[in-house]
């Protein structure tokens, strides 16, 4: 297995990020700290994870942000209105993301629309669908009552793994919150289908080039609405996280999350030109904007400031990722008058 | 005998224009038919209704007897139609491997592709047809040449028992165009049913059996190659009036060196690992061919004429002044147009209307004030498109809409509206139809004995024949030889061409 060159560039930046900031920024290299970036951007590197399927097929999900939401809404929904037991509303929930997501799959493929444009329209559509049927706006008292239900509120749980195995006697450990897991297990299970099955070379076919794809007899519509699908099951994920932690949801869940889920995945290396990406870069992209944000708090950094920052690393990812296209070309111009 | 595929009565109607009408069209097991006719004589539509990314209007197409689905890809490749198109249909940033079986990848359950069975497969494959490919390499990273062997192999791993080659060999060498006709011969043995598409008539001769020929959407002939010459179907294919046209520019009377003035002259021209000491001149008045192998660094030699590159040694002059161009800014201004390889890519803005597209060269002579007076625009585009008869003649239609042999008159044409004193082309003819070359030799005529110096790059030796009044042959990078067009030995050129000494 050859490791490209950018993933090796990015592990590179990632561990130098980190480096700098256990230098630099004060309690940054804690047990206490590692734990917050666990909880607090495993569901973004899902949420990265998801957002790469569309990316993948040469598209954009805008929408996730607001799909968080309406996921949010149902399982609030369900738990305080209806008082649904927690092992039906899961799947539910997961039900949701997915339908919100092959809805866009399907302003896509069936009415040809900008991804861009039909994921900013479903961004918009599905946040005022939230504002103004959520259980939480139409009946009273309920804005203030916490979701209760275990099989909701334990997902936000944290594992001592360092006490278990008895790591904690050498050194100080973190514990695991289950997010994290879930995060590793929505990485292999997308990864392997990704990498290893016909689903995920058809779509990066699809991607790569798609009107090859169509005439080799892949079914390219379904493809591309199976890649917003499961951007919106990533979201429904990260949902599920999320109103775990509030132990409530809001009509704002989620706002500008799409923003942020983007650029993890375009510094993971995941390219706007189609069928370029895995999910590990997603994730490491996700972490690593994490240790920035992280880091630069704890060096009393403005958040203004620290938007800039953020907005620098992506610019020097992107630029990066064109360099190394532009010397592919150039190579390949090369290749090409050597060979004949 | 029962043929393997048959289109019966295959019509396509798009809007008031009949792409295809009534077309009755069969090949039998181990026939290799070649498919030829003018851009738009419909080729293009019957291949696509054969392999179901066109559903027909009417008609339908029969596979060993058996009714095929129409305008649908994959029914047609599970009856074993495989198609190696004109433009590249490959998945750039995947694997050689992937690519064979795209959409086809063998399974083990839960949809796990099954990498040692593909990989096991493909090497069966590339050891029968003796191709050597690096399955594991990226696509993207591959040679043009390579990538056509990968599009070869796909076709082959589907055990197709029809494979339509849609001008196949496009870019590939003289070489290469050898091996690829010996893979088609090995097919014909094996009984594998072959449409060969190409505007290169010597290939027709060379490797098909029978012929069919198209024009304005209607088969017009079919016979066994053997029964028909050359100018038959040229005449057969363009219709009588360009016929005689094609045929009375061979016979042109050649103007070596022109007037005997010297617009541009190359003094030991060099880029370091790519053409050095490259000395010629280049005379008002004639056009000068330089031919040579895909390769043999023409392209890259001309850019630096142009200042599109740079080049590290040597001298350029032009009307005896030297000059060192580093934009394509500063080359124009002295008199040079330039007509790029690739159209799509460098040459036509193919969203943009044909009168745009003219006027793109001269805006200058447009504008009234700071706005562009859009009758003036029209009036001269409309002038341009009578002189250059591009067809149809509606300033108003998209470059893309046109055909190929159209496209390249709108791009030789933008060119010509500001009368280049030195006139560089290169490949100006690759995808056109014989009707529309022999217009664009006629305009270059026309503009060299109007005074211009044309500089044409050509891989095509019939081309080069017809047109050049003195003939330039490049290898590996240097000006082996020249000669004047009317005494030139072709036989002894292709020999120069192949690096002989």
């Amino acid at each position: 297995m050859r490791i490209p060159r950018a993933t090796l560039a990015l592990l590179f930046f990632f561990a130098g990020t980190a480096v700098f900031f256990s230098v630099s920024a004060p309690r940054f290299a804690t047990a206490t700290n590692v734990e917050n970036l666990m909880s607090g951007f495993s569901f973004v590197a899902i949420l990265a994870m998801g957002q790469a399927f569309p990316i993948l097929v040469r598209g954009i999900d805008l929408s996730i942000g607001a799909i968080v939401a309406v996921v949010g809404m149902v399982v609030f929904d369900l738990t305080l209105i209806f008082h649904v037991p927690g092992y039906l509303i899961l799947p539910m929930a997961l039900l949701t993301g997915i339908l919100a997501g092959a809805v866009n799959g399907m302003l896509v493929v069936f009415l040809r629309l900008q991804p861009f444009i039909a994921t900013l329209a479903t961004l918009a559509a599905y946040r005022g669908l939230v504002y103004s049927i959520s259980g939480r706006q139409l009946v009273e008292g309920l804005t203030t009552t916490a979701i209760t239900d275990r099989w909701i509120v334990g997902i936000e749980t944290y594992y001592d793994i360092g006490g278990w195995t008895g790591i904690s006697q050498f050194m100080q450990m973190p514990w695991f919150p289950l997010s994290f897991f879930l995060m590793l297990g929505v990485f292999v299970v997308l990864q392997t289908v990704l990498l290893a099955t016909r689903f995920g070379r058809d779509l990066r076919a699809v991607g790569g080039n798609h009107e090859a794809a169509r005439l080799a007899g892949i079914n390219t519509g379904g493809i591309v609405i199976s890649a917003y699908a499961t951007s919106g099951l990533c979201a429904a994920i990260a949902a599920l996280i999320m109103v775990a932690r509030f132990t409530t949801s809001t009509e704002a869940l989620g706002t500008g999350m799409e923003l942020t889920a983007i650029a993890a995945a375009v510094i993971g290396g995941v390219s706007f030109a189609g069928g370029i990406g895995s999910m590990f870069g997603p994730v490491v992209g996700a972490f690593l904007l994490g240790i920035v944000l992280l880091g630069l708090t704890l060096q009393g950094v403005e958040q203004f400031v620290q938007q800039i920052i953020t907005g620098a690393i992506l610019l020097a990812a992107v630029s990066y990722d064109r360099i190394l296209v532009v010397r592919r070309r150039r190579r390949l111009a090369a290749d090409l008058v050597a060979a004949s | 005998m029962e043929p393997v595929i048959r289109g019966t009565d295959l019509t396509k109607v798009y809007g008031n224009l009949t792409a295809l009408g009534e077309a009755t069209f069969a090949v039998e097991a181990g026939e290799v038919r070649g498919l030829v006719g003018s851009n738009g004589a419909g080729k293009s539509t019957l291949v696509k209704i054969l392999t179901g990314a066109v559903t027909p209007t009417l008609g339908t197409v029969e596979i060993t007897g058996h009714a095929a689905p129409l305008g649908d890809p994959r029914g047609m490749i599970l009856r074993g139609v495989a198609c190696i198109y004109q433009h590249s249909n490959l998945a750039p940033s995947m694997s050689v491997l992937d690519n064979i079986f795209l959409g086809r990848q063998p399974t083990r359950g839960l949809g796990l592709v099954d990498t040692s069975r593909m990989r096991a497969e493909a090497r069966a494959l590339l050891e029968r047809h003796q191709i050597d490919l690096d399955l594991d390499a990226t696509v993207s990273a591959l040679p043009t040449v390579k990538q056509k062997e990968v599009e070869i192999l796909k076709a082959l791993a589907l055990d197709a028992r029809v494979i339509i080659m849609d001008e196949p060999t496009g870019w590939l060498s003289s070489v290469e165009v050898a091996k690829l006709h010996e893979t088609v011969r090995a097919l014909k043995k094996r009984g594998v049913a072959v449409i060969y598409i190409s505007h290169v008539l010597d290939e027709i001769f060379a490797v098909c059996d029978t012929v069919t020929i198209m024009r304005d959407g209607r088969i017009i002939s079919e016979s066994p190659v053997k029964d028909v010459n050359r100018s038959q179907v040229v005449h057969l294919m363009v219709g009588e009036k360009l016929a005689r046209e094609s045929e009375r520019a061979a016979h042109e009377k050649r103007h070596p060196r022109g007037t005997g003035e010297i617009r541009l002259k190359a003094d030991k021209l060099t880029k370091h690992g790519v053409f050095e000491d490259v000395s010629f001149e280049l005379y008002a008045g004639e056009i000068l061919c330089i031919t040579g192998l895909i390769g043999s660094k023409r392209t890259e030699m001309v850019r630096t004429l142009f200042g599109s590159d740079r080049f590290d040694a040597g001298t350029l002059e032009v009307d005896g002044q030297a000059v060192t161009f580093s934009s394509p800014t500063q080359a124009i201004s002295k008199g040079v147009g330039f007509v790029p390889e690739d159209r799509h890519r460098e040459g036509l803005m193919l969203d943009m209307t044909m009168t745009e597209n003219l006027a793109m060269a001269t805006l200058h002579r447009f504008r009234r004030g700071v706005i562009l007076s859009r009758r003036s625009m029209v009036e001269s585009g409309r002038r341009a498109i009578e002189n250059l008869s591009i067809r149809p003649p509606d300033g108003t239609r998209p470059v893309k809409l046109l055909s190929g042999g159209n496209q390249q008159k709108v791009l030789v044409g933008k060119w010509m509206s500001r009368t280049p004193r030195i006139f560089i082309l290169d490949e100006p003819t690759v995808g056109v139809d014989v009707g529309a070359k022999a217009e664009i030799y006629a305009i270059l005529r026309r503009e060299r004995d109007r005074g211009a110096a044309i500089l044409v790059v050509s891989s095509d030796l019939e081309e080069v024949a017809t047109i050049a009044d003195r003939i330039g042959v490049m290898v590996a990078g240097r000006l082996t030889a020249m000669h004047d067009g009317d005494s030139a030995p072709m036989d002894e050129i292709v020999a120069e061409i192949g690096g002989a000494d």
